[in-house]
């Protein structure tokens, strides 16, 4: 009687510890707090939040409201990735792209990008196919504003401790003159001695 | 003497390890503010009643970026001596009473130190915004 005691305890104890856990892959909110960070790399939840808080800092600026019509043509420019890992800077930018789409206050071109590399081909050349079969001068509709920016990454360790530390920097400039009207940066510290699953 | 040391000295010991060496934050602002916020009546629904005795809403303003996008800012409070982390997540609600997408939406984390007082704010990326509701929870 007493072991019957002593085993069903111990069963419960351990169901109680365990939380039914199970290693079974499974679906995660990803915009939720139950994803994974990683200490040596950026995850979507990083590229989430430096990208809402510098669209945020973007509109708080009203710069957007300068460009003499809405919205404002936009080309994404260079974002220089200077991490460890290699990483598809599309991650930050297009979130931001959405973002400010979703404002009314800006559209991107994707027939222009850096190295004269559009973005979507097919429309640069159905463009300049359409113009040519009418006989007219190719339009194009030139950037008023260009986004460029630049990743880095900043590792620190204290015995088993390690710290890294994102930053993102972003500049919006006036194609016209050339100047940066906006720019802004924000960081991203993690520290821990092993990746972990949910915050 | 000795038996007395003997029991004063664990206890003393555990309530160092108890309140984790714990500092609040001391704050010097302007006597009579300059400021002149917008402030939002707001309506609370309290599941995690822990929660709310260790975060506290102080005010909620609101205020237009960029012509028509709702920006909205919560002062929090945290009423613990000790640094504490809470997620939060700020949801935009249409003139319809439908919820907006929002690309970089999701949920964030803020760690507040002893007493501290901070604002969180966010920015709707639509012009239909209307309305919000804030999700506080406490870090797992």
């Amino acid at each position: 009687m007493n072991k019957l005691v002593l085993a069903t305890t111990t069963a419960a104890l351990a169901l109680a510890f365990t939380g039914c856990a199970t290693n079974d892959a499974k679906y995660v909110d990803s915009q939720g707090t139950g994803t994974i960070v990683s200490l040596n790399q950026i995850n979507i939840q990083d590229w989430n939040n430096a990208a809402d808080k510098l669209v945020a800092s973007l509109l708080e600026s009203n710069v957007l409201e300068r460009a003499p019509s809405l919205p404002a043509v936009m080309a994404v420019s260079r974002i220089r990735n200077n991490t460890q890992q290699q990483v598809d800077t599309d991650s930050l930018t297009k979130k931001i792209r959405v973002a400010l789409n979703k404002t009314g206050k800006v559209v991107t071109t994707t027939t222009l990008g850096p190295d004269g590399k559009a973005e979507d081909a097919m429309a640069a050349d159905v463009g300049a196919m359409g113009s040519f079969m009418a006989g007219e001068k190719q339009k194009t509709t030139l950037p008023y504003y260009t986004l460029s920016g630049k990743l880095l990454e900043d590792r620190a360790k204290s015995g088993k401790t390690q710290q890294t530390t994102y930053t993102f920097q972003l500049s919006l400039t006036t194609v016209k003159d050339g100047l940066a009207v906006w720019e802004d940066e924000t960081q991203i510290t993690k520290q821990g001695q092993k990746s972990s699953v949910g915050w | 003497m000795k038996r007395s040391l003997f029991v004063l000295l664990p206890a003393a010991t555990l309530a160092l390890l108890a309140s984790g060496c714990a500092t609040s934050v001391n704050t010097v602002s302007r006597a009579q503010p300059q400021a002149n916020p917008d402030f939002v009546p707001d309506q609370r629904l309290i599941t995690d009643s822990t929660l709310a005795r260790k975060v506290g809403i102080v005010s909620v303003n609101q205020a237009k970026v960029s012509g028509d996008l709702l920006k909205i800012q919560v002062t929090l409070q945290n009423k613990s001596s000790k640094a504490q982390a809470f997620d939060y997540k700020f949801d935009w609600i249409a003139s319809d009473g439908m919820e907006l997408s929002s690309p970089t939406g999701g949920w964030k984390q803020i760690q507040l130190e002893g007493k501290e007082e901070r604002a969180i704010s966010a920015t709707a990326t639509s012009p239909r915004a209307v309305d919000f509701r804030l999700k506080l929870r406490e870090k797992n």
